[in-house]
């Protein structure tokens, strides 16, 4: 006996033995039908003596095995059921005698036998024969099971007869010894009439009688017998047969305990049943009997006790090894049941070292496959792991021909749980790894390899990724190196991808993304670049606001972990258009990883992703990863994850699964699409961005101009987008700057360029923009001495001299002091603006969006003239001046320098020059006021310089200042330069003074004409200007004669006389009223004469002097002439 | 003769294990592995209330009593395609090494695999060792720069298992 039946447990002690097997040429899954419904037929109720009898079959069996029947008569084949197929009644005898070829094997043993036969018909089969049943077809045969039922009937019958002739036959006869195959030979010679023998054989029977009563359901009697074989073989020392009946009394036990059973497997026994069998067994159903047998009957403590002596008689003989291997198994079942695991540990270590001798491969397989089954069953999870590997190693060993690779990786499998790993990526992605990593990692590949040897390079794949992503911490760089070649060369005969896979035991293995391959840190959302962002038109943007708070701040700040995930991200994107998400990814391993077709996954939104292929070197630190794609439809957009495929594998990460990757939100919002414009111009493109770039900027020219000079800009605006260009606004906007900007900086008319709207796709439109440069002229305070030195008085009263005009040469006779002093002026200035175009079309512009395209403008002003010194002087006219401007050339060029009504004026590089220009003076009350509205919320300072601005451009664009260099011109303007000083002077006095003389308006070089003895009329008339009234003013006339040689005679009472007073009185005068006197002179010589009106101010009392220059009266020159003597003659 | 300490975690990961022949260090990952079984059943076994008094050291884990010897050594090479791997599954079924169980009150386990044929190793020198044992991981979790759950690779507590397993020889 050398196979040991590991799924034996106790209560098999009372089930007879039958053997089904296939004689002839039966199909196998035909006989495996049969034998399936023969085997449900395990419990058989006998009818008069209400006993139930267990029936265990067996369709193989050893006849080795059948020797030891004796010993435990569960162990004897008593019955036989051969299944047969028989074609014809010619076939019939020769069938008949395999059945009988058959019977012999087990002939010593059986009760009874039965053939089973098939396919037969005819006369054979009409007989009616007891031990043989004929059935058309494996199909129909109705009556197997009463067959069976009948068969096992007749089992019992014989079963009891022996029972009840052992149990019987105490005395007279000589008890036969029964005894184990191997012990036969020890007994020959012995003496069989001594004491000793005698006890032996009476033990040994009363322990068969106690099997055969148990078998036949008398649980009580079989106590009872097993209790006195006991003591009979104690007594003799015969320890084997004193172990088998310890175990016997155990199993009885066992079963009285633990009528469920303890083979953990639903076996069909009907607990009820079985109790009933007990108190009907036949002999009394007194209470004596119960009491009788709760005594015979051992307690679960004592079941172990016992089986522990049992197995130590076993151990003794090294025959018995294989009952000693049951009897552990067995115990170890009862003590799981009664959740014994250390004890049951105990049995089970014994187990693993009782020798059996040379097992064959397969056994070992068996035996090491049974005890990790037996280490769960008690709950040694890592135990029963570490066996069913032992097991699947045992599957491969290299002493076996074909190694079974399939069933090494199933048994592989199974030990997972052991070691506590689930093929689901997702349960480590909680946390860092737990759990006893070299062992796992050393299951890993085993699996790796016994599903690559098994022809499934998937498996492999799948294992490897597992490996790698979740162990990735724990390999050091050399085994990484290895994992990944090796993974390489599998997806080479089989790319691993994202679809689960399914074994064929149903196990599912779930795809395992590389999401450490390499690792993102962050994954951040960019927006569109400046000039593409749309932008929402004001005014819809309203409604928009959330309303969840009444309050418009507060410093409570609602947010949990969970919404700032699925944030909105305040830009949008734009279908059609190309959009960047940027991912911050860094290398494990210490080589080069390559990753290929990196792409995003997206929810939401049609998207097409462009997949980038990437190289990162070993172990990089942070790296970022732009991928790109393009949103097809409107809508919202989720950035869900990203696609790899690293070392042929390809990956989906979810960013769910992934707990380390910062992200500032996934969700953007696509709008509708919008067209694109592509901006070029006439200009170069500069090449330093604008100073304080607040905003980014699409473009930025840059141009070079003198002071003054204007240049005109070509804009060009292209639709490269796929939208109708519909709408189109311009805007600019000047940055600040410190230097004072004159006039207008740029200026366009867009009036051309909108009547080409639409613009289709692929056209475009141009504008044309001119830049116009006009800083200030002035030229500081240094250069104020140059020319300050001929003494002419700026202000004072009017000097009326004739018209001078001052040109002096000073540059060669007094260069200018140093060079540092010239740097001073002479640097570059700059001017910078921004144009913006907003322009919309298409879908977008029905949503209310728009888009900016913004151009900077970069002017560097160099300087052309300045005008270093302003003074006036006054005109021959009462209301014209002269206005004298030093004029410097700063450039290093020679400069014409022009003004309206006057001569061209050269001047050499670094020349000054003085130039006079007449000007009428100026009225600026002309000039429109503010209105009431803005005068009273400005700040009057402001105000006051608006007004100076205004009065400066006035006079600007009155003198119209050009100046010429080579091919350049330019104009200049003197608005920065005048002084409040000058200003005065140009402006015309508020009070008014008009001399009429003879009906006729005279001013200092008009020569007015009178006849001698006429009388000649004077008016003077005042009109006040000034916001005060003035007055009253005397006004004296005092006439002289003028010699040219610097004598004045003011004698001349006899030349001229006054009608009237000389002297005129003048009213107040209230503002903008006016007041005339009127006098009268009469000539009596011919001659040239002058009329000095004098002035005098009456209006002391109201203590306030009014300036000098107000009064600024012109000198009468009147020429009497002799009067046609006509009357007189 | 210790052939192995290990300390393992709460959790049931090793954070410490070191055996002395360092060629074959995976065969007591798996003999400590397994010893798992024993030491959880143990701690389980003892009721919740009796926890504070609970003997901390849990004596013998398996057994040495005389069984014999499993005769057949299993080798069974492995290979894979970058590197071999041989691995001897001789391992606890040849069975010279007793292994010693000790769990914390933090449930932390210590185990002491040792080997079976130096009878001279008395149970009080077990119970000292682990003891000595315990001290020093005290000391190392009193580390503030020790993370409880990581791996130990403090030098002073490798020293004092070094000296242990020299010692005990």
């Amino acid at each position: 006996m050398s196979i040991p039946d590991y799924m034996q447990c106790a209560e098999d002690h009372q089930t007879v033995l039958v053997v089904v097997q296939p004689v002839g040429i039966v199909p196998e899954d035909e006989f495996f039908r049969i034998y399936k419904r023969i085997t449900s037929v395990a419990q058989v109720s006998i009818r008069d003596s209400q006993r139930n009898l267990y029936i265990r079959y067996r369709h193989h069996y050893l006849p080795e095995n059948n020797e030891w029947g004796d010993f435990q008569t569960h162990r004897k084949v008593v019955g036989l059921i051969s299944v047969t197929t028989c074609g014809s009644a010619k076939e019939w005898p020769q069938t008949s005698d395999r059945f009988h070829c058959q019977k012999d094997v087990f002939g010593a043993t059986l009760y009874d036998s039965r053939l089973l036969v098939f396919g037969l018909q005819g006369e054979i089969a009409e007989q009616q024969r007891t031990d043989v049943a004929f059935y058309p077809s494996y199909d129909d045969c109705p009556d197997v099971e009463k067959r069976v039922e009948d068969f096992v009937e007749s089992i019992f019958i014989v079963l009891e007869s022996k029972r009840l002739d052992r149990a019987t036959d105490k005395s007279g006869d000589k008890i036969p010894l029964l005894c184990v195959p191997f012990e036969k030979k020890d007994f020959v010679g012995l003496d069989t009439d001594s004491r000793h023998y005698k006890k032996r054989c009476q033990g040994r029977m009363r322990k068969h009688v106690g099997d055969l009563c148990l078998q036949a359901g008398m649980l009580q009697d079989a106590l009872v017998h097993y209790h006195m074989a006991v003591e009979l073989l104690r007594s003799v020392n015969d320890f084997l047969w004193l172990g088998a009946a310890l175990e016997g009394l155990c199993s009885a036990s066992v079963i009285f305990h633990y009528p469920g059973g303890t083979a953990g497997k639903a076996s069909g026994r009907e607990p009820s049943l079985a109790h009933g069998a007990l108190t009907a067994n036949g002999i009394s159903a007194d209470t004596s009997s119960e009491i009788g047998r709760a005594k015979n009957c051992l307690g679960p403590e004592d079941i172990i006790e016992k089986y522990k002596e049992a197995i130590s008689y076993y151990g003794k003989y090294k025959n018995a090894g294989v009952i000693e291997l049951e009897a552990c198994v067995k115990a170890v079942r009862v003590l799981a049941i009664q959740k014994r695991a250390m004890e049951a540990s105990e049995f089970l270590q014994n187990a693993v070292y009782i020798n059996l001798g040379q097992l064959s491969e397969e056994e070992k397989i068996q035996r090491y496959s049974i005890l990790s089954e037996l280490y769960h069953l008690i709950g040694f999870h890592r135990k029963s792991a570490f066996f069913k590997r032992v097991a699947a190693m045992q599957c491969v060993a290299p002493t076996i021909p074909e190694p079974g690779w399939r069933a090494c990786y199933k048994l592989l499998l199974e030990t997972l749980s052991g070691y506590s790993l689930c093929l689901d990526p997702k349960d480590f992605s909680k946390g860092s790894h737990r759990g006893w990593a070299a062992v796992q990692v050393r299951l890993l590949h085993e699996l790796v390899y016994a599903s690559r040897r098994m022809g499934n390079p998937g498996l492999s794949v799948r294992h490897l990724s597992f490996l790698l992503q979740t162990m990735l911490d724990l390999l050091s760089d050399q085994e990484k190196k290895e994992v990944t070649q090796s993974l390489e060369n599998y997806t080479s005969k089989c790319p691993g991808g994202m679809e689960v896979l399914t074994l064929p035991d149903g196990l599912k293995l779930p795809p395992v993304p590389l999401s450490k391959l390499p690792i993102v840190r962050s994954v951040k959302l960019l927006d569109l670049p400046v000039s593409l962002r749309p932008h929402k038109q004001k005014g819809l943007l309203e409604n928009n606001m959330s309303s969840k708070s009444p309050f418009i701040y507060s410093p409570i700040i609602m947010h949990t972990r969970g919404e700032e995930r699925t944030k909105k991200i305040e830009f949008r994107w734009v279908q059609g258009d190309v959009c960047e998400v940027q991912l911050m990814v860094y290398n494990p391993m210490p080589f080069e990883l390559r990753v290929e077709h990196m792409g995003l996954l997206t929810s939401g939104v049609e998207f097409e992703a462009l997949p980038a292929a990437l190289s990162l070197p070993a172990e990089s630190g942070l790296y970022p990863v732009t991928l790109v794609g393009v949103p097809r439809t409107a809508g919202n957009i989720n950035i869900s994850g990203y696609h790899t495929s690293v070392f042929g594998v390809t990956s989906d990460c979810l960013l769910d699964g992934l707990p380390s990757v910062r992200t500032s939100g996934c969700v953007v919002e696509v709008i509708p699409s919008l067209p694109r414009l592509q901006l070029s111009t006439s200009l170069p493109r500069s090449a330093h961005p604008l100073r304080p770039s607040k905003e980014e900027l699409s473009s930025s020219v840059s141009v070079q101009l003198f002071n003054g000079e204007t240049q005109q800009l070509t804009i060009t605006l292209e639709n490269i987008g796929s939208e109708d260009l519909e709408t189109l606004e311009v805007t600019s906007k000047t940055c600040n700057t410190k230097e004072k900007l004159f006039g207008e900086f740029l200026s366009w008319d867009l009036e051309e360029a909108v009547s080409q709207l639409p613009l289709k796709p692929g056209q475009s439109v141009t504008l044309t923009v001119n830049v116009k440069v006009r800083l200030d002229f002035s030229g500081g305070e240094n250069l104020l001495q140059d020319l300050n030195d001929d003494g002419i008085s700026v202000t004072g009263l009017p000097i009326s001299s004739p018209l001078r005009q001052v040109l002096k040469p000073r540059a060669e006779t007094k260069p200018l002091g140093s060079e540092s002093s010239k740097t001073d002026y002479n640097h570059v200035k700059t001017l910078e603006a921004v144009m913006t175009f907003k322009y919309s079309g298409g879908a977008g512009k029905m949503e209310g969006y728009y888009r900016d395209l913004s151009l900077g403008v970069h002017v560097d002003v160099e300087p052309s003239v300045f005008f270093t010194r302003v003074s006036t002087l006054p005109a021959t006219r009462t209301r014209q001046c002269h206005l004298l401007l030093d004029v410097f050339n700063s450039t290093e060029h020679e400069l014409m320098v022009s003004a309206n009504n006057n001569q061209d004026l050269v001047l050499h590089p670094s020349e000054c020059q003085r130039m006079a220009i007449q000007v009428a003076k100026f009225d600026f009350h002309t000039l429109p006021q503010p209105d009431q509205e803005a005068v009273r919320y400005t700040n009057p300072k402001l105000l006051e310089e608006e007004r100076l601005h205004a009065q400066a451009s006035m006079i600007s664009s009155t003198l119209g200042i050009t100046w010429n260099i080579i091919s350049f011109d330019g104009e200049a303007s003197v608005e920065g330069v005048l002084n409040q000083l000058v200003l005065e002077h140009l402006q015309l006095a508020p009070l008014q003074w008009d001399v009429v003389v003879n009906g006729k308006p005279c001013d200092c070089d008009i020569i007015a004409d009178c006849k001698v003895g006429d009388a000649v009329p004077l008016e003077v008339k005042l009109t006040n200007r000034s916001k005060n009234a003035v007055g009253p003013f005397a006004l004296t006339v005092v006439p002289f004669q003028d010699y040219q040689n610097g004598v004045q005679n003011y004698d001349l009472q006899d030349a001229v006389t006054f009608i009237g007073s000389n002297t005129f009185y003048i009213d107040m005068v209230k503002p903008t009223e006016n007041s005339a006197c009127m006098g009268a002179l009469l000539f009596l010589y011919t001659g040239d004469f002058y009329l000095n009106i004098k002035f005098q101010d009456d209006s002391a009392g109201q203590g306030k002097e009014l300036p000098p220059s107000w009064f600024g009266l012109p000198s009468v020159h009147i020429k009497a002439l002799e009067a046609p003597i006509e009357a007189g003659a | 003769m210790a052939v192995c300490i290990a300390v393992i975690a709460k959790e049931n990961y090793p954070l410490y294990i070191r055996s002395v022949p360092v060629q074959n260090e995976l065969k007591f990952h798996y003999t400590v592995h397994t010893s798992l079984d024993v030491v959880e059943e143990k701690i389980s076994a003892v009721g919740k209330a009796m926890a504070d008094q609970r003997e901390l050291y849990l004596g013998l884990l398996y057994p040495t009593e005389d069984y014999k010897v499993y005769p057949s050594h299993m080798i069974i090479v492995y290979y894979t395609p970058v590197c071999m791997f041989f691995i001897l599954i001789e391992n606890i079924l040849l069975y010279r090494h007793t292994r010693y169980g000790y769990v914390t009150n933090s449930k932390v386990k210590f185990v002491i695999v040792a080997d079976s044929s130096n009878t001279s190793l008395r149970d009080n020198e077990i119970r000292s060792m682990f003891r000595k044992l315990h001290n020093s991981f005290t000391d190392v979790m009193c580390n503030p720069f020790y993370n409880p759950g990581d791996t130990i690779q403090s030098k002073a507590f490798d020293s004092m298992v070094s000296a242990m397993m020299v010692q005990a020889s």
